[in-house]
């Protein structure tokens, strides 16, 4: 089994990050609290409770270089947190947007983060030094629906976006007096704030969980109805490959490298994906294998509730009585919603990810000795 | 006939294995809330296409999705009016316990008996293999139950109707 560990922190999590030596985990317990646990020795201690959002959290990155957590909530704030001392302390930042905030990521350069909400709108934040406070900048009327996933270029300016209207996007976050014109690259001159570089409509269904390659050279995002996509070369030619999946659908993706990909979802299992040498992409296997468990007739609690209602003198052993379906899944009994790598300094190939459900599992994998990794 | 039930059921259990795919999810039009979509329908593409699985004229299931709930209509068998009544009742009955149920709607859909609705903060307290047993046990046991009533009416009808008549004997 590639399950390096599994840690069972809470009953339902939503998402989860890691501090940039990975010693500490940040995890939202699906209420308005993040949970900061430690990793003592032999255990793991819970070291702070960061409350501020008065609803669900939705997101939560933590940034590598600067060690800033960012969180973002239903409540339509979102709050970035710096570690002075001991403690935690917020700063709240002003999304200007009148709906729930759902996904939130630090730009590599860690400058600015963005944030897709429900109010069919991106934001794009940056601090500015002279009034120390963080700024959102919104990008409107480009959405037709909920902005469920964001993901940043390498070059810091582009940011692909996936939508609950079944498109994937990419803009342009060029912000003056934040990035310079030289640092993107030369292969588009000038590029405003919010201009769409391009639209994706690939997907009859909801589109989530958008990943650049570590190259920023492929795209890639799943849809609702069980595919996953793979774009080469959004910003000039776009080249698109569906592969419609056997099981059910992703929620969230993950570059290993350039040629490896994993997917999550619906199914609790991580799939692997790969491209060969000519760049056509495939399903390669179930990450974790598949046990055949016998199947046992365990009257659910809630047939057993139902049975005492009505009396129990229900014989149930006719011919016809149809098979209980089987749980789905290995590791994880419920939909993995969350995908984060483990990264060790500059390598490009991520060698550990993790992946938390809404079963309040988090699990690490060890992909090194069990996924042959493509370059 | 057990066969097509059988048929029917499966059919169902498969459709719902497929459909039961949410996730927590705001409304876009309100702020703050949350509601299951299926019951508002204020976003159209949050929804996806209805399907409706029929046995018979008599019997059918309408399985409504959305993006964070999952509504289940059951139309029961209803042969003659005597089971008409019983069905009535008897859903009734269940409908007004309905909290004790969870997933089970106060009142039907139009043109249903039943109704189940599915949110998805059922699916993280419960596991969805379970709820789909639920449901699909249910359904097996409806029909079973209502022609049990039926039989119980009956004897008992004929059971009042020997000891009146013996009066005139």
């Amino acid at each position: 089994m590639a399950a390096a560990a599994i840690h069972q922190f809470a009953e339902c999590i939503t998402c989860h990050a890691w501090s940039p030596d990975h010693s500490m985990i940040a995890f939202c317990p699906n209420n308005n609290e993040v949970h900061i646990y430690k990793f003592f020795t032999d255990k793991w201690e819970k070291l702070h409770v960061l409350s501020k959002h008065d609803q669900i959290v939705s997101g939560i990155d933590w940034s590598r270089s600067s060690n800033k957590i960012v969180t973002v909530s239903h409540d339509r704030n979102s709050y970035v947190w710096t570690q002075e001392g001991h403690d935690w302390v917020p700063t709240l930042v002003i999304l200007k947007v009148n709906r729930a905030a759902l996904c939130v990521q630090w730009s590599p350069k860690e400058n600015k983060f963005a944030v897709g909400s429900g109010a069919k709108s991106v934001c794009i934040c940056y601090y500015e030094q002279d009034n120390n406070w963080w700024i959102s900048k919104v990008v409107r009327k480009k959405h037709e629906s909920s902005v469920t996933s964001v993901a940043w270029h390498p070059n810091n300016i582009l940011l692909a976006t996936t939508s609950t209207d079944g498109k994937c996007r990419v803009l342009s976050t060029f912000i003056k007096g934040v990035d310079t014109r030289g640092s993107h690259a030369s292969t588009s001159t000038d590029w405003k704030f919010g201009e769409q570089i391009a639209q994706l409509d690939l997907s009859s269904m909801w589109a989530f969980g958008v990943r650049w390659s570590p190259s920023g050279k492929t795209l890639a995002y799943a849809g609702h109805n069980s595919m996953i996509y793979f774009i080469d070369d959004v910003e000039t030619s776009p080249a698109a490959q569906n592969l419609a999946l056997r099981d059910l659908p992703l929620r969230d993706i993950l570059f290993l490298s350039e040629r490896t990909v994993i997917g999550v979802g619906f199914d609790c299992n991580p799939m692997i994906f790969s491209a060969d040498e000519t760049g056509l992409w495939s399903f390669v296997r179930y990450l974790d294998e598949r046990k055949v468990t016998t199947s046992t007739s365990r009257a659910s609690q809630l047939s057993e509730a139902f049975g005492k209602l009505y009396g129990q003198s229900k014989q149930v052993a006719s011919s016809d009585t149809v098979e209980p379906s089987k749980p789905r899944g290995g590791v994880h009994e419920n939909c993995i919603t969350c995908i984060v790598p483990l990264r060790k300094g500059n390598d490009s190939i991520v060698k550990r990810f993790s992946t938390s459900g809404l079963d309040g599992k988090i699990v690490v994998w060890d992909a090194e000795n069990h996924i042959d990794i493509k370059k | 006939m057990a066969n097509t039930l059988r048929l029917y059921l499966t059919c169902i259990r498969n459709t719902l294995e497929a459909a039961m795919c949410l996730q927590n999810f705001p409304c876009q039009e309100v702020e703050r809330h949350n509601k299951p979509e299926v019951e508002l329908k204020t976003s159209p593409e949050l929804l996806l296409n209805p399907v409706l699985i029929c046995r018979n004229e008599a019997e059918k299931c309408l399985i409504e999705t959305s993006i964070n709930s999952i509504r289940i209509s059951m139309k029961v068998k209803q042969a003659d009016e005597l089971e008409n009544i019983l069905a009535k009742k008897f859903l009734r009955f269940l409908s007004m316990r309905a909290e004790a149920f969870q997933v089970l709607r106060r009142k039907p859909v139009q043109g249903y008996d039943i109704s189940f609705l599915i949110t998805n903060y059922h699916c993280e307290d419960m596991h969805k293999h379970k709820l789909i047993d639920f449901i699909v046990q249910f359904m097996e046991d409806i029909d079973k139950e209502i022609s049990e009533l039926k039989l119980s009416v009956n004897t008992r009808g004929r059971l009042v109707a020997t000891e009146f008549l013996k009066q005139f004997i």
